[in-house]
């Protein structure tokens, strides 16, 4: 079985699951690399939805136009 | 299977639970059912008359508290809410009428499926559809909005009231309903049921243990480690039952079930739809309500009234099946569970 290597990323979360979906659309739509997970449970007592990302890509995100309200933002190896 | 211990070990607290609570009393494949315990509690408090299902279950009670207390501990209690707590009100009364129609939540249907209870496969079959159908809305933009900041005492109030009904339960047991026969007068002793909810509550708020969402996971992000957490219960509830040569494999004849196939199906598509929309499963509305999440609180409020209609409108399955009452309440459900996924998510679209 192949083990994936641990990396680390930068995890924004959302005040909903739905804002979660918007940031997705919107990042594949402006090439900005990540993906969605489930969110972590060191981040969250909820069982809501994160975006995850390389951690280069903090600053862009975060002053990206049209994202929704980010409700934190962490760093974790994933 | 990266940090997924804690969910394994929780998985294998509530099998190993739930087969003691069994051998202690519990109705056959109910060491644990949220719906069926929340059902009972609501018969315990006179918001229905159905005498079969009378009592006031501690296991609720010990779940709540175990999660409030987890929560306390870890800093994670939080007063929090104010995301559609009305809509969340009617999807809770609506999930119970699902759960009703089945005659389980999901904790209880894989406690069935532990036991042999083929029945309760099909109940899978509806319950992995429906959220399927709750994951297009989901990915299509719904959302019952943010929740917001509350007070401590506002979070706080639903497990502490919850709390004290139970010590004026023990105290004053004559001011409540008790079942002298069927489900509601089999129970384990109050001690070791308010123990088992407690580890149990406890547990799951660390592992944030939710059938819905390990579905969901398992769907769309390949995630399984929440959904191995439900594996882990079939399987010790599964090798539990072999030992004490309690598995009873089949359809037919199985403790506090029906085999109606269609109804069995429907019930709990129903159940999984109104889930995902809600975002957890009832135990997981449990445990965010014990810490401290008002719209969770309200949610079981919702699944209280719920069990009240079922039984007060002869909504509610029995080992003899569903009841034509039952059959139009599910169909309405859906409709209801329709509009409101339609209505939320067109409302995120603009």
């Amino acid at each position: 079985m192949r083990v994936r290597e641990k990396k680390e990323y930068v995890i924004f979360t959302f005040h909903t699951t739905a804002a979660a979906m918007a940031t997705e659309k919107l990042c594949q739509e402006r090439n900005i690399p990540g993906r969605l997970i489930p969110a972590p449970r060191s981040i969250t007592a909820d069982c809501g939805i994160a975006w995850a990302a390389p951690p280069e890509e903090r600053e862009r995100i975060e002053k990206e136009p049209g994202l929704p309200e980010i409700a934190g933002v962490y760093l974790r190896e994933l | 299977m990266k940090n997924n211990w804690l969910i394994l070990v929780t998985g294998l607290v509530i099998g190993i639970a739930a087969l003691v609570l069994g051998a202690h009393g519990n109705p056959g494949n109910m060491g644990f059912c949220i719906a069926c315990f929340l059902r009972d509690t609501t018969g315990a408090l006179g918001m229905h008359g159905a005498e079969v299902v009378q009592y006031f279950r501690p296991e609720i009670v010990g779940i709540l508290l175990g999660s409030l207390i987890a929560a306390v501990a870890a800093k994670e209690f939080k007063g929090r809410g104010g995301s559609s707590p009305i809509i969340r009100f009617i999807l809770g009364v609506f999930v119970m009428i699902g759960a009703l129609m089945f005659l389980g939540c999901p904790l209880r249907m894989v406690i069935r499926i532990g036991g042999g209870d083929w029945n309760a496969l099909v109940g899978l079959a509806g319950f992995i559809v429906g959220i399927l159908v709750g994951v297009v809305f989901l990915k299509k933009g719904f959302t019952l909005g943010r929740s917001y900041k509350q007070t401590l005492a506002e979070g706080a109030a639903f497990p502490v009231v919850y709390v004290l009904l139970f010590v004026l339960w023990l105290a004053a047991p004559a001011l409540f309903k008790f079942s002298e026969k069927g489900p509601g007068s089999m129970h384990a002793a109050w001690g070791l049921a308010l123990v088992a909810g407690l580890v149990v509550g406890a547990l799951c708020q660390r592992s944030r243990m939710c059938m819905v969402g390990g579905i969901r996971n398992a769907v769309m992000f390949k995630d399984f480690g929440l959904v191995a957490g439900f594996v882990t219960i079939i399987l010790t509830v599964l090798v539990g039952n072999l030992i004490l040569g309690k598995f009873n494999p089949g359809f037919a004849g199985q403790p506090v079930a029906h085999s109606d196939g269609l109804w069995n199906f429907l019930g709990t598509a129903l159940m999984g739809w109104g889930c995902v929309l809600l975002g957890g499963c009832p135990l997981r509305q449990l445990i965010l309500a014990g810490q401290g999440e008002s719209d969770s609180a309200v949610t079981v409020l919702g699944m209280m009234c719920g069990a009240a209609f079922c039984h007060n409108l002869k909504l509610a399955s029995s080992a003899d099946g569903p009841t034509g009452n039952g059959k139009i309440a599910v169909i309405v459900g859906f409709v209801v569970v329709l509009v409101i996924s339609l209505l939320f998510t067109k409302k995120a679209e603009e």
